[in-house]
Protein backbone atom coordinates (compact mmCIF):
# COMPACT_ATOMS: atom_id res chain seq x y z
CA UNK A 1 0.00 0.00 0.00
CA UNK A 2 1.32 3.03 -0.85
CA UNK A 3 2.01 5.74 2.13
CA UNK A 4 1.56 8.96 -0.13
CA UNK A 5 -2.47 7.20 -0.47
CA UNK A 6 -2.42 6.39 3.22
CA UNK A 7 -1.28 9.95 4.18
CA UNK A 8 -4.08 11.41 1.92
CA UNK A 9 -6.69 9.76 3.64
CA UNK A 10 -6.25 11.70 7.32
CA UNK A 11 -6.32 14.98 5.26
CA UNK A 12 -8.97 17.05 5.52
CA UNK A 13 -11.50 17.15 2.74
CA UNK A 14 -11.89 20.89 2.75
CA UNK A 15 -8.66 21.57 2.61
CA UNK A 16 -8.09 19.02 -0.02
CA UNK A 17 -7.55 19.94 -3.88
CA UNK A 18 -9.60 17.95 -5.98
CA UNK A 19 -7.04 15.77 -7.48
CA UNK A 20 -5.96 14.61 -3.63
CA UNK A 21 -9.49 14.01 -3.36
CA UNK A 22 -9.79 11.95 -6.64
CA UNK A 23 -7.10 10.11 -5.43
CA UNK A 24 -7.87 9.48 -1.93
CA UNK A 25 -11.77 7.85 -2.60
CA UNK A 26 -10.65 5.10 -4.75
CA UNK A 27 -8.36 2.24 -3.53
CA UNK A 28 -4.28 2.57 -3.25
CA UNK A 29 -2.57 3.06 -6.45
CA UNK A 30 -5.88 2.66 -8.94
CA UNK A 31 -6.67 6.16 -10.08
CA UNK A 32 -5.76 6.66 -13.42
CA UNK A 33 -6.49 10.16 -14.32
CA UNK A 34 -8.12 10.69 -17.74
CA UNK A 35 -7.54 14.40 -20.16
CA UNK A 36 -5.78 15.39 -16.85
CA UNK A 37 -2.68 18.01 -16.60
CA UNK A 38 -0.61 16.02 -19.38
CA UNK A 39 -3.20 16.68 -22.16
CA UNK A 40 -3.07 20.55 -21.41
CA UNK A 41 -7.02 20.66 -22.51
CA UNK A 42 -7.46 24.41 -20.89
CA UNK A 43 -10.49 26.71 -21.78
CA UNK A 44 -10.22 28.15 -25.02
CA UNK A 45 -12.73 31.26 -23.82
CA UNK A 46 -10.60 32.52 -20.65
CA UNK A 47 -7.28 33.15 -22.30
CA UNK A 48 -9.18 36.14 -24.84
CA UNK A 49 -10.89 37.32 -21.46
CA UNK A 50 -7.17 37.78 -19.87
CA UNK A 51 -7.92 35.34 -17.36
CA UNK A 52 -6.05 32.60 -15.87
CA UNK A 53 -6.40 29.21 -17.66
CA UNK A 54 -5.64 25.51 -15.86
CA UNK A 55 -4.23 23.20 -17.38
CA UNK A 56 -7.46 20.44 -16.24
CA UNK A 57 -9.46 23.39 -16.36
CA UNK A 58 -10.64 23.07 -12.97
CA UNK A 59 -11.63 18.89 -13.13
CA UNK A 60 -9.89 15.68 -12.66
CA UNK A 61 -11.56 12.98 -14.20
CA UNK A 62 -10.38 9.34 -13.98
CA UNK A 63 -11.15 5.70 -13.21
CA UNK A 64 -10.40 3.46 -10.09
CA UNK A 65 -11.15 0.66 -8.57
CA UNK A 66 -13.19 0.26 -5.34
CA UNK A 67 -12.04 -3.62 -4.23
CA UNK A 68 -13.41 -4.85 -7.90
CA UNK A 69 -15.62 -2.23 -9.07
CA UNK A 70 -14.66 -0.11 -11.49
CA UNK A 71 -15.64 3.44 -10.07
CA UNK A 72 -15.52 6.76 -12.39
CA UNK A 73 -14.21 9.94 -10.36
CA UNK A 74 -14.92 13.35 -11.30
CA UNK A 75 -13.49 16.24 -8.60
CA UNK A 76 -14.41 19.69 -9.53
CA UNK A 77 -11.86 22.13 -7.88
CA UNK A 78 -13.24 25.00 -6.15
CA UNK A 79 -10.21 27.04 -6.24
CA UNK A 80 -10.00 27.70 -9.66
CA UNK A 81 -12.58 30.19 -10.77
CA UNK A 82 -14.96 28.63 -8.14
CA UNK A 83 -14.87 25.60 -9.69
CA UNK A 84 -17.13 27.02 -12.47
CA UNK A 85 -18.39 25.36 -14.92
CA UNK A 86 -17.20 25.74 -18.29
CA UNK A 87 -16.74 24.68 -21.81
CA UNK A 88 -13.87 22.11 -21.17
CA UNK A 89 -14.72 21.54 -17.96
CA UNK A 90 -18.52 20.29 -18.78
CA UNK A 91 -17.72 18.45 -21.23
CA UNK A 92 -14.77 16.45 -19.27
CA UNK A 93 -17.71 15.94 -16.41
CA UNK A 94 -20.49 14.80 -19.49
CA UNK A 95 -18.13 12.64 -20.83
CA UNK A 96 -16.67 11.03 -17.44
CA UNK A 97 -19.94 9.90 -16.99
CA UNK A 98 -21.03 8.82 -20.41
CA UNK A 99 -17.89 6.47 -20.04
CA UNK A 100 -19.15 5.06 -17.03
CA UNK A 101 -22.28 4.09 -18.39
CA UNK A 102 -20.87 3.30 -22.07
CA UNK A 103 -18.40 0.54 -19.74
CA UNK A 104 -21.59 -0.73 -18.07
CA UNK A 105 -22.99 -1.30 -21.03
CA UNK A 106 -20.07 -2.92 -22.44
CA UNK A 107 -19.37 -5.40 -19.29
CA UNK A 108 -23.02 -6.37 -19.36
CA UNK A 109 -23.11 -7.14 -23.17
CA UNK A 110 -20.02 -9.37 -22.73
CA UNK A 111 -21.33 -11.24 -19.49
CA UNK A 112 -25.00 -10.13 -19.16
CA UNK A 113 -24.66 -12.40 -15.68
CA UNK A 114 -22.03 -9.64 -14.14
CA UNK A 115 -22.28 -9.67 -10.19
CA UNK A 116 -22.95 -6.25 -9.21
CA UNK A 117 -19.89 -5.66 -7.32
CA UNK A 118 -17.94 -5.55 -10.13
CA UNK A 119 -20.09 -2.90 -12.19
CA UNK A 120 -19.07 0.06 -12.62
CA UNK A 121 -20.42 3.00 -10.48
CA UNK A 122 -20.12 6.85 -10.87
CA UNK A 123 -18.83 9.45 -7.97
CA UNK A 124 -18.94 13.40 -8.26
CA UNK A 125 -16.94 15.29 -6.07
CA UNK A 126 -18.48 19.01 -5.94
CA UNK A 127 -17.07 21.94 -5.66
CA UNK A 128 -18.73 24.30 -7.49
CA UNK A 129 -21.01 27.41 -7.85
CA UNK A 130 -22.55 26.46 -10.93
CA UNK A 131 -22.28 28.30 -14.79
CA UNK A 132 -18.77 29.67 -15.40
CA UNK A 133 -19.82 33.08 -16.31
CA UNK A 134 -17.35 33.72 -18.65
CA UNK A 135 -18.31 31.01 -20.95
CA UNK A 136 -21.78 30.77 -20.02
CA UNK A 137 -23.66 29.06 -23.08
CA UNK A 138 -20.95 26.37 -23.04
CA UNK A 139 -21.37 25.57 -19.17
CA UNK A 140 -25.22 25.95 -19.44
CA UNK A 141 -25.09 23.39 -22.09
CA UNK A 142 -22.87 21.28 -20.19
CA UNK A 143 -25.47 21.70 -17.16
CA UNK A 144 -28.45 19.77 -19.51
CA UNK A 145 -25.58 17.40 -21.04
CA UNK A 146 -24.80 16.04 -18.03
CA UNK A 147 -28.64 15.80 -16.61
CA UNK A 148 -29.13 13.77 -19.94
CA UNK A 149 -26.15 11.43 -18.93
CA UNK A 150 -27.58 10.94 -15.84
CA UNK A 151 -31.01 9.62 -17.56
CA UNK A 152 -28.69 6.88 -19.37
CA UNK A 153 -27.35 6.12 -15.96
CA UNK A 154 -30.92 5.13 -14.48
CA UNK A 155 -31.24 1.64 -13.80
CA UNK A 156 -27.62 0.40 -14.53
CA UNK A 157 -24.92 3.27 -12.96
CA UNK A 158 -25.68 4.45 -9.61
CA UNK A 159 -24.10 8.01 -9.08
CA UNK A 160 -22.78 9.11 -5.85
CA UNK A 161 -22.12 12.91 -4.90
CA UNK A 162 -19.43 14.13 -2.26
CA UNK A 163 -20.36 17.74 -1.35
CA UNK A 164 -17.60 18.93 1.01
CA UNK A 165 -14.97 21.61 -0.24
CA UNK A 166 -15.25 25.01 0.27
CA UNK A 167 -17.32 26.74 -2.21
CA UNK A 168 -19.99 24.29 -1.78
CA UNK A 169 -22.31 22.87 -4.54
CA UNK A 170 -24.49 25.93 -5.75
CA UNK A 171 -26.41 27.18 -8.80
CA UNK A 172 -27.18 24.61 -11.76
CA UNK A 173 -25.18 22.61 -10.56
CA UNK A 174 -27.27 22.40 -7.17
CA UNK A 175 -29.95 20.67 -9.43
CA UNK A 176 -27.29 17.95 -10.89
CA UNK A 177 -26.44 17.12 -7.44
CA UNK A 178 -29.74 16.29 -6.09
CA UNK A 179 -30.34 14.71 -9.45
CA UNK A 180 -27.71 11.91 -8.22
CA UNK A 181 -28.69 8.77 -6.71
CA UNK A 182 -27.32 9.38 -3.15
CA UNK A 183 -25.27 12.50 -1.42
CA UNK A 184 -22.41 12.51 1.04
CA UNK A 185 -22.13 15.56 2.72
CA UNK A 186 -19.64 16.79 5.83
CA UNK A 187 -20.82 19.44 8.12
CA UNK A 188 -18.59 22.06 6.46
CA UNK A 189 -20.10 21.01 2.64
CA UNK A 190 -22.87 23.61 1.53
CA UNK A 191 -25.85 22.70 -0.91
CA UNK A 192 -28.14 25.33 -2.65
CA UNK A 193 -29.76 26.78 -5.84
CA UNK A 194 -28.75 30.47 -4.87
CA UNK A 195 -25.69 30.86 -3.44
CA UNK A 196 -26.18 33.08 -0.55
CA UNK A 197 -24.09 36.38 -1.67
CA UNK A 198 -26.25 36.21 -4.96
CA UNK A 199 -29.58 36.46 -2.70
CA UNK A 200 -28.05 38.93 -0.58
CA UNK A 201 -26.97 41.27 -4.07
CA UNK A 202 -31.15 40.49 -5.34
CA UNK A 203 -32.89 40.80 -1.92
CA UNK A 204 -31.24 42.91 0.42
CA UNK A 205 -29.36 42.04 3.42
CA UNK A 206 -32.92 41.88 5.63
CA UNK A 207 -33.57 38.87 3.55
CA UNK A 208 -30.48 37.30 4.12
CA UNK A 209 -27.23 38.43 5.30
CA UNK A 210 -24.38 36.73 3.48
CA UNK A 211 -21.88 37.82 5.69
CA UNK A 212 -23.47 35.85 8.65
CA UNK A 213 -21.85 32.42 8.77
CA UNK A 214 -23.58 31.01 11.32
CA UNK A 215 -26.89 31.35 8.87
CA UNK A 216 -25.27 30.54 5.81
CA UNK A 217 -24.26 27.29 7.32
CA UNK A 218 -27.81 26.46 9.22
CA UNK A 219 -29.07 27.39 5.67
CA UNK A 220 -27.43 25.76 3.22
CA UNK A 221 -24.59 23.42 5.42
CA UNK A 222 -24.61 19.61 5.77
CA UNK A 223 -25.91 19.67 9.30
CA UNK A 224 -29.23 21.08 7.86
CA UNK A 225 -29.13 19.23 4.47
CA UNK A 226 -29.28 16.11 6.96
CA UNK A 227 -31.94 17.28 8.99
CA UNK A 228 -33.98 17.93 5.61
CA UNK A 229 -32.93 14.74 4.16
CA UNK A 230 -31.18 16.53 1.09
CA UNK A 231 -28.14 14.39 2.07
CA UNK A 232 -28.28 10.82 3.06
CA UNK A 233 -25.39 10.37 4.78
CA UNK A 234 -23.06 13.06 7.05
CA UNK A 235 -19.42 12.51 7.35
CA UNK A 236 -16.34 13.61 9.75
CA UNK A 237 -13.71 15.87 7.17
CA UNK A 238 -11.29 13.54 6.29
CA UNK A 239 -10.80 12.16 2.66
CA UNK A 240 -10.97 8.49 4.38
CA UNK A 241 -14.80 9.53 6.27
CA UNK A 242 -15.63 10.19 2.97
CA UNK A 243 -14.24 7.23 1.30
CA UNK A 244 -15.64 5.08 3.72
CA UNK A 245 -19.41 6.45 3.25
CA UNK A 246 -18.62 6.21 -0.40
CA UNK A 247 -17.34 2.60 -0.28
CA UNK A 248 -20.14 1.83 1.73
CA UNK A 249 -22.75 2.66 -0.18
CA UNK A 250 -21.41 0.89 -2.84
CA UNK A 251 -21.31 -2.16 -1.22
CA UNK A 252 -25.42 -1.97 -1.81
CA UNK A 253 -27.33 -2.93 -4.31
CA UNK A 254 -27.82 -0.79 -7.57
CA UNK A 255 -31.72 -0.59 -6.81
CA UNK A 256 -31.03 0.09 -3.28
CA UNK A 257 -28.67 3.28 -3.53
CA UNK A 258 -30.99 4.60 -6.28
CA UNK A 259 -34.20 3.87 -3.81
CA UNK A 260 -31.63 6.73 -1.47
CA UNK A 261 -32.14 9.44 -4.20
CA UNK A 262 -34.52 12.28 -3.13
CA UNK A 263 -36.10 12.46 -6.97
CA UNK A 264 -38.23 9.46 -9.15
CA UNK A 265 -41.04 8.46 -7.59
CA UNK A 266 -44.48 9.44 -6.66
CA UNK A 267 -44.37 8.09 -3.15
CA UNK A 268 -41.44 10.77 -2.87
CA UNK A 269 -42.86 13.28 -4.36
CA UNK A 270 -45.90 12.90 -2.32
CA UNK A 271 -43.51 12.77 1.37
CA UNK A 272 -42.00 15.97 0.02
CA UNK A 273 -45.58 17.75 -0.29
CA UNK A 274 -46.00 16.68 3.60
CA UNK A 275 -42.47 18.82 3.83
CA UNK A 276 -44.42 21.83 1.67
CA UNK A 277 -47.46 21.49 4.25
CA UNK A 278 -45.67 21.58 7.13
CA UNK A 279 -43.71 24.54 5.61
CA UNK A 280 -47.66 26.32 5.60
CA UNK A 281 -48.75 25.52 8.90
CA UNK A 282 -45.79 26.42 10.99
CA UNK A 283 -44.11 29.70 8.63
CA UNK A 284 -40.73 28.83 9.92
CA UNK A 285 -38.50 32.02 9.86
CA UNK A 286 -35.49 30.47 10.50
CA UNK A 287 -33.38 26.84 10.11
CA UNK A 288 -34.46 26.35 13.30
CA UNK A 289 -37.84 26.54 13.41
CA UNK A 290 -37.81 23.61 10.95
CA UNK A 291 -35.01 21.54 13.21
CA UNK A 292 -37.67 21.88 16.14
CA UNK A 293 -40.21 21.05 13.64
CA UNK A 294 -38.61 18.05 12.72
CA UNK A 295 -38.75 16.78 17.06
CA UNK A 296 -35.52 18.41 17.75
CA UNK A 297 -36.32 20.02 21.38
CA UNK A 298 -33.12 22.27 21.44
CA UNK A 299 -32.32 23.18 17.97
CA UNK A 300 -29.54 25.44 19.17
CA UNK A 301 -27.72 22.76 20.65
CA UNK A 302 -27.50 21.42 17.55
CA UNK A 303 -25.24 23.38 15.24
CA UNK A 304 -22.08 23.72 18.19
CA UNK A 305 -22.03 19.64 19.17
CA UNK A 306 -19.94 17.15 18.29
CA UNK A 307 -20.62 14.98 15.08
CA UNK A 308 -20.58 11.73 17.01
CA UNK A 309 -23.24 13.37 19.19
CA UNK A 310 -25.15 15.07 16.68
CA UNK A 311 -25.83 11.69 14.32
CA UNK A 312 -26.83 10.12 17.62
CA UNK A 313 -29.24 13.37 18.94
CA UNK A 314 -30.83 14.66 15.94
CA UNK A 315 -34.28 13.77 14.26
CA UNK A 316 -34.39 14.29 10.72
CA UNK A 317 -37.62 15.87 8.54
CA UNK A 318 -37.48 12.46 6.84
CA UNK A 319 -38.25 10.21 9.85
CA UNK A 320 -41.60 12.44 10.49
CA UNK A 321 -42.60 12.58 6.76
CA UNK B 1 -5.52 47.70 -23.92
CA UNK B 2 -5.32 43.82 -24.98
CA UNK B 3 -6.79 41.83 -22.58
CA UNK B 4 -5.44 38.51 -23.76
CA UNK B 5 -3.26 36.42 -21.23
CA UNK B 6 0.02 37.31 -21.36
CA UNK B 7 2.81 34.45 -22.26
CA UNK B 8 6.83 34.77 -21.36
CA UNK B 9 9.35 32.36 -22.93
CA UNK B 10 12.89 31.97 -21.27
CA UNK B 11 15.42 29.42 -21.89
CA UNK B 12 18.05 29.34 -19.09
CA UNK B 13 21.14 27.25 -18.75
CA UNK B 14 23.15 26.14 -15.60
CA UNK B 15 27.19 25.86 -14.78
CA UNK B 16 26.61 22.54 -12.89
CA UNK B 17 23.66 20.88 -14.60
CA UNK B 18 21.96 17.68 -12.75
CA UNK B 19 19.39 15.84 -15.28
CA UNK B 20 16.35 16.20 -14.38
CA UNK B 21 15.52 12.97 -13.39
CA UNK B 22 11.36 12.52 -13.10
CA UNK B 23 9.58 12.31 -16.74
CA UNK B 24 6.43 14.49 -15.56
CA UNK B 25 5.43 15.94 -12.90
CA UNK B 26 2.38 18.73 -12.26
CA UNK B 27 1.81 20.50 -9.01
CA UNK B 28 -0.18 22.95 -7.82
CA UNK B 29 -3.89 24.50 -8.62
CA UNK B 30 -4.66 28.00 -10.39
CA UNK B 31 -6.41 29.50 -7.48
CA UNK B 32 -6.32 33.49 -6.59
CA UNK B 33 -2.34 34.53 -6.11
CA UNK B 34 -1.63 30.87 -7.35
CA UNK B 35 -0.08 28.94 -9.74
CA UNK B 36 0.43 25.22 -10.75
CA UNK B 37 3.62 24.12 -13.12
CA UNK B 38 4.30 21.15 -15.35
CA UNK B 39 8.10 20.02 -15.19
CA UNK B 40 8.39 17.52 -17.86
CA UNK B 41 11.96 16.10 -19.05
CA UNK B 42 13.13 17.21 -22.75
CA UNK B 43 16.37 16.86 -24.17
CA UNK B 44 17.34 20.75 -24.38
CA UNK B 45 21.26 20.20 -24.31
CA UNK B 46 21.42 20.68 -20.60
CA UNK B 47 19.26 23.53 -20.94
CA UNK B 48 16.03 24.71 -18.94
CA UNK B 49 12.99 26.33 -21.29
CA UNK B 50 10.35 28.29 -19.57
CA UNK B 51 6.80 29.06 -20.74
CA UNK B 52 4.82 30.74 -18.25
CA UNK B 53 0.87 31.81 -18.64
CA UNK B 54 -0.07 34.74 -16.98
CA UNK B 55 -2.46 37.96 -16.50
CA UNK B 56 0.07 39.93 -14.93
CA UNK B 57 1.73 42.41 -17.19
CA UNK B 58 5.23 44.10 -16.89
CA UNK B 59 6.95 41.62 -14.15
CA UNK B 60 8.93 39.67 -16.97
CA UNK B 61 11.97 40.64 -15.57
CA UNK B 62 11.10 39.44 -11.60
CA UNK B 63 9.51 35.93 -13.42
CA UNK B 64 13.48 35.47 -15.27
CA UNK B 65 15.29 36.42 -12.01
CA UNK B 66 12.64 34.09 -10.04
CA UNK B 67 13.05 31.06 -12.76
CA UNK B 68 17.40 31.44 -13.01
CA UNK B 69 17.30 31.35 -9.11
CA UNK B 70 15.35 28.11 -9.22
CA UNK B 71 17.69 26.82 -11.94
CA UNK B 72 20.90 27.66 -10.41
CA UNK B 73 20.00 26.33 -6.56
CA UNK B 74 18.81 23.49 -8.29
CA UNK B 75 20.47 22.79 -11.05
CA UNK B 76 18.04 21.47 -12.96
CA UNK B 77 18.87 20.73 -16.67
CA UNK B 78 16.92 18.94 -19.87
CA UNK B 79 13.28 20.03 -18.66
CA UNK B 80 10.54 21.99 -19.46
CA UNK B 81 8.57 24.12 -16.76
CA UNK B 82 5.39 25.35 -18.21
CA UNK B 83 3.33 28.01 -15.41
CA UNK B 84 -0.14 28.67 -15.28
CA UNK B 85 -0.15 32.13 -12.94
CA UNK B 86 -3.02 33.81 -11.61
CA UNK B 87 -1.42 36.86 -10.13
CA UNK B 88 1.03 34.41 -7.98
CA UNK B 89 4.00 36.69 -5.53
CA UNK B 90 7.94 35.83 -6.47
CA UNK B 91 7.63 33.68 -3.23
CA UNK B 92 4.93 31.59 -3.98
CA UNK B 93 6.73 30.81 -7.11
CA UNK B 94 9.82 29.84 -5.93
CA UNK B 95 8.16 27.47 -3.33
CA UNK B 96 5.58 25.79 -5.83
CA UNK B 97 8.51 25.80 -8.20
CA UNK B 98 10.24 23.48 -5.31
CA UNK B 99 7.45 21.55 -3.75
CA UNK B 100 7.22 20.23 -7.68
CA UNK B 101 10.01 19.31 -7.97
CA UNK B 102 10.00 17.32 -4.33
CA UNK B 103 6.89 15.69 -5.61
CA UNK B 104 9.62 13.31 -7.66
CA UNK B 105 11.26 11.74 -5.14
Amino acid sequence: MSSKWENIQKRSFLESNARTRAIGLVDPDTFTELAGPRHRISSPHLPLLGEAVEFDDGIVTGVGFVGKKPVFVASQEGRFVGGAVGEVHGAKLVNIVRMARKAYDEMLTANPDLPEEKRPAMVISFETGGVRLHEANAGLLAHAEVMDQFQDCKGKVPIVALIGGRVGCFGGMGFVAAATDAIIMSQFGRLGLTGPEVIEEEMGKDEFDASDRALVYRTTGGRHKYIMGDCNVLVADSIAAFRIALHEILLKPYCEIAAMSCIGSLEKIQSQLKLVDLCVETAPKDARDVWKSAGNENPDDLTDMPLDEFLKTVKRLTDRC
Amino acid sequence: MSRNLHEINFEFKTENPTDFSGEFVHFGVVGSGDMEVILEHKDLGGAVRAKIVTPVTGYDEVWRRVLERFVIDTGVANASIEINDNNATPVVVSLRLRQALSEID
